[in-house]
């Protein structure tokens, strides 16, 4: 039984698997982070309100988890042989949430330089790889994901180009475990010319040289680019038994762009003013690039454009002010305003001590015209779809990795609490280095 | 205005006792704004904050104040009628910790500020009080910043947008002042230039040393004038008085006199328990209490202390590891707080936050499962207690001023948004009169050809 499961463990997660896992656990290597229990738990969470996002809710619905996927979804699902049942009477159950925008593993005090990794010297680093740096024992997650929050992109940013942005499950004792995508998207800024503010979602602008405008930058970054489809093409010809008597030597920073100038790998460009926003647009002509705009303000004035051309938008943080001649709720009322025009929309939070309010992001979108069911899509299977992990991520179907969460109300309602959360089925305790501290200090003897 | 300006720049280089006696700045306030005369809210479930949820209310305000309210209520011929049907109805928010309409926030060139005054430096601050009036909340605390040990003087406001800066005053508020404990005042996240020793207090310890000299300079500063008080009282003849010197005025410890005094409330940035209990010694010591800890992280380590001396605590929702000294802070530290007695208010210390305090207020529940009607208060009533307003404004009860947020769904529901504001009776916002998003977007399709051509 454990044997033939874990022969359907997903790629990344080859290498772990029960056996290696047990034998981790012999050795005393176990922490309280992680459960003792293996991926291959069974469970049948039944009694509650399934909201598998894709599809109808089912009242009463069970979801049935095996080797670490949803084996079934349903009003009427039999119980497999001993599995464990979760009772969820009065509860609902949900897909885990995803963040298309954090920093968690990369930093761990704001303002203590030697704990963070969120930004490397130089303007164009395509080649890093964020989850090198990933520290998977981060207190952060723990608290990130007793919130419901199961997955995340993390990413360095700030950069012209930042490199590649992970999507990684908050779960798991190394990061090849946690990876579901190692290298998901190329992360990039695009430039600002100052006007409107910031050039980045993560509020920093691209600190290259003070003295190179915003357009010497664009053209530096169209170099880049015309550079790595040169490489990319020369890659071809050479794979394609041609010759290329002046072949250029392997360059880290070409190669870690040859997917991205290939159209496979999509490139999130922060952004925030139209003029960055169109200047994307014209990048994307001229290279054929697949983007994903992150974090603009200025989104909604080309929203028609957008949806035509099938560009998701992820938005956030809604915490933040508008533009000074924005009106009152531009910040809260965007998010919406795409949904209705059509745009494919995901949230981000953008940061690391704060990802636990992703769905309080969303929610402070729900009162200016976005629709309930479309904010949870947006922290479901949205971004599952934008990264391409539709078919295993995103709803609760069967097939797919078992990331659920139990929940007493509404994930989006703050006074909703998780009572129960399953990272790729296996159930995660919910603790953290809040709760042991609010234990602790629960307790004291009263004076 | 002008009065104000001209106030101001005299104050700077006021050279004597009665020079700097007659600037008291409330003198040139322009008057208060007409209040609401005759409003009712109709038909709306009220979160008192005092005494429980009313379903179908009414509240009827009279000359800006709160005239009746409850389900038994008439509404009076002639009022203003306000529907709320479907509504919820609170008290408007108050933001215990801001640094909102001022002009300067630091005076961080000394350790000591005490003679610097937000008020002195209020502006209307455009559009930004207005959005936070958009989110319901209708006063501010708004401290001088956390660069020095003893800050300045601070200044409660409501936020009466649109009227001259005068007209913000929260007339009658105790004043306060900010003082600061910890890494911003030790300036160790800072920098220093290569041979730049930085400012005293570098440690902990120097900031409890500042602490106590400050005040027991200020204890011989009132004993000098009590002497001569006396002295003054005691004289026989006209020419006796006259030939007596008064001691210097000093404008740093006037200030500190009035802390001595419980004539000012003091409102102390703080993180750790350590130096939350050293302020605490140190305010016991000089026979003064601590009005509110801010931010006051780790409070929940020792909130019996803290229950014990009387003090406030105005904390963030949930905000953490930032900075050092925030690595403990837990968001059940609200909760924590108050289950031993603590008078805990929820603030945003940022005009961003300041939009969606009653969202920060919902987490108490979530964390630690405080009760609705205790997380409400954590930004209304508790608030007015901390600044010691609470007979005016805090909660909905007869007699109050009418200062309402109205939402259109439960206000800690995920899809809550504030439709209307009032002050004073008076609308200061109204969603329905205001631009939205929405019609800006149907304006720009109604100028269809400018818009295609933009979009292409």
């Amino acid at each position: 039984m454990r044997y033939s499961l874990a022969a359907r463990c997903w790629p990344t997660a080859a290498r772990y698997c029960p056996v290696l896992l047990a034998a981790a656990i012999g050795t005393g290597a176990f922490t309280s982070r992680l459960s003792a229990q293996a991926a291959t738990g069974t469970y049948i969470i039944r009694g509650g309100t399934v909201v598998p996002v894709v599809g109808a809710k089912i009242p009463n619905g069970s979801v049935v988890i095996a080797g670490g996927k949803i084996q079934s979804v349903g009003a009427n699902v039999q119980a497999p042989q001993g599995a464990t049942v979760i009772d969820a009477t009065g509860l609902f159950v949900y897909p885990g949430m995803i963040d298309s925008g954090t920093e968690l593993g990369l930093t761990e005090i704001g303002s203590v330089p030697g704990s963070t990794d969120t930004r490397e010297i130089g303007d164009f680093n395509p080649q890093d790889v964020a989850l090198s740096a990933v520290n998977a024992h981060s207190e952060l997650i723990p608290v990130t994901r007793v919130n419901g929050v199961t997955t995340v992109i993390t990413s360095a940013a700030g950069a012209l180009m930042s490199g590649s942005a992970a999507l990684i499950d908050l779960w798991g004792w190394t990061t090849d475990q946690m990876a579901i995508t190692p290298r998901v998207a190329q992360v990039m800024s695009y430039p600002s010319s100052g006007a409107g503010g910031r050039g980045g979602g993560f509020g920093a602008r691209p600190q290259g040289d003070a003295s190179e405008t915003a357009s010497r930058q664009v053209r530096a970054m169209r170099d880049f680019f015309a550079d790595a489809r040169a490489y990319a093409d020369v890659k071809a010809k050479l794979a394609t038994g041609g010759s290329a008597p002046n072949a250029p030597r392997v360059n880290q920073a070409m190669e870690s762009l040859v997917p991205a100038i290939r159209g496979e790998m999509p490139i999130i460009f922060d952004v925030n003013t139209i003029d960055q926003i169109r200047g994307v647009l014209a990048l994307a002509d001229s290279f054929k690039l697949k983007v994903i705009l992150r974090g603009p303000r200025d989104a909604w004035r080309l929203a028609d454009t957008l949806a035509a051309r099938g560009i998701p938008v992820i938005v956030g943080p809604t915490t933040q002010v508008p533009g000074t001649d924005d009106p009152y709720d531009a910040i809260y009322a965007q998010p919406g305003a795409l949904v209705k025009a059509g745009v494919k929309i995901a949230f981000q939070t953008s940061g690391a001590s704060g990802v636990r309010d992703l769905p309080y992001n969303a929610a402070l979108a729900t009162g200016y015209g976005l629709d309930m069911d479309e904010a949870m899509k947006a922290l479901t299977i949205n971004p599952a779809q934008i990264f391409g992990v539709a078919d295993r991520y995103g709803s609760l179907e069967p097939g797919k990795v078992a990331n659920v969460i139990v929940t007493t109300g509404n994930p989006l309602d703050v006074r909703s609490n998780v009572k129960y959360l399953f990272i790729r089925g296996e159930q995660v305790p919910l603790t953290d280095r809040h709760t042991k501290l609010y234990e602790q200090f629960r307790a004291r003897p009263r004076p | 205005m002008t009065m104000l300006l001209a106030a101001t720049s005299a104050f700077a280089q006021a050279g004597s006792a009665q020079q700097q006696q007659q600037l008291d700045l409330t003198a040139v306030s322009l008057p208060i704004p007409p209040a609401g005369k005759l409003v009712a809210i109709t038909n709306a479930t009220i979160m008192t904050a005092s005494n429980g949820t009313i379903e179908k209310g009414t509240i009827v305000i009279r000359d800006g104040k709160i005239a009746a309210v409850g389900t038994d209520v008439e509404v009076p011929a002639g009022a203003k009628i306000i529907d709320g049907t479907g509504k919820y109805v609170t008290p408007g928010i108050i933001d215990a910790h801001s640094h909102s309409a001022a002009e300067a926030i630091n005076e961080g060139t000394l350790s000591i500020t005490s003679m610097v005054r937000i008020e002195d430096v209020l502006r209307q601050d455009g559009i930004s009080l207005y959005r936070q009036l958009a989110g319901g909340t209708t006063t501010l605390n708004i401290l001088h910043g956390s660069a020095n040990t003893i800050g300045g003087q601070n200044a409660v406001v409501k936020l009466r947008y649109g009227l001259p800066v005068d007209s913000l005053k929260f007339e009658g508020a105790p004043p306060g002042i900010k003082f600061a404990l910890g890494e911003n005042v030790r300036q160790t996240n800072r920098n220093l230039q290569p041979g730049q020793e930085g400012r005293f207090p570098r440690t902990r310890m120097g900031v409890e040393d500042l602490l106590r000299d400050a005040f027991t300079r200020a204890q011989e500063y009132r004993r000098d004038w009590q002497q001569y008080d006396a002295k003054k009282k005691a004289a026989k003849t006209a020419a006796e008085r006259a030939a007596l010197i008064p001691p210097a005025r000093d404008l740093e410890l006037d200030a500190l006199v009035e802390v001595l005094e419980g004539k000012r409330l003091v409102h102390c940035h703080s993180y750790r328990a350590d130096e939350i209990r050293m302020m605490l010694r140190v305010a016991k010591d000089f026979g003064f209490r601590v009005a509110t800890f801010q931010h006051v992280l780790e409070g929940y380590k020792i909130a019996d202390e803290l229950a014990k001396a009387g003090s406030g605590a105005s904390t963030f929702a949930d905000e953490w590891a930032y900075k050092m000294e925030a690595w403990d802070a837990i968001p059940y530290n609200a909760s924590l707080m108050a289950e031993r007695g603590v008078v805990v208010t929820i603030n945003s210390d940022s005009d961003e936050r300041a939009r969606r305090l009653y969202q920060e207020a919902a987490k108490a529940m979530h964390y630690g499962g405080t009760s609705e009607q205790e997380a409400l208060k954590m930004i209304t009533l508790n608030a007015a207690k901390q600044l010691g307003i609470d007979k005016r404004v805090g909660s909905i009860e007869v007699g109050k001023d009418a200062d309402l947020a109205i939402f259109t769904a439960h206000p800690f529901a995920p899809n809550a948004r504030v439709d209307m504001t009032l002050i004073d009776g008076r609308v200061f916002f109204d969603r329905a009169t205001s631009p939205t998003l929405e019609q800006l977007i149907e304006q720009m399709k109604q100028r269809k050809p400018h818009v295609a051509s933009e979009d292409q």
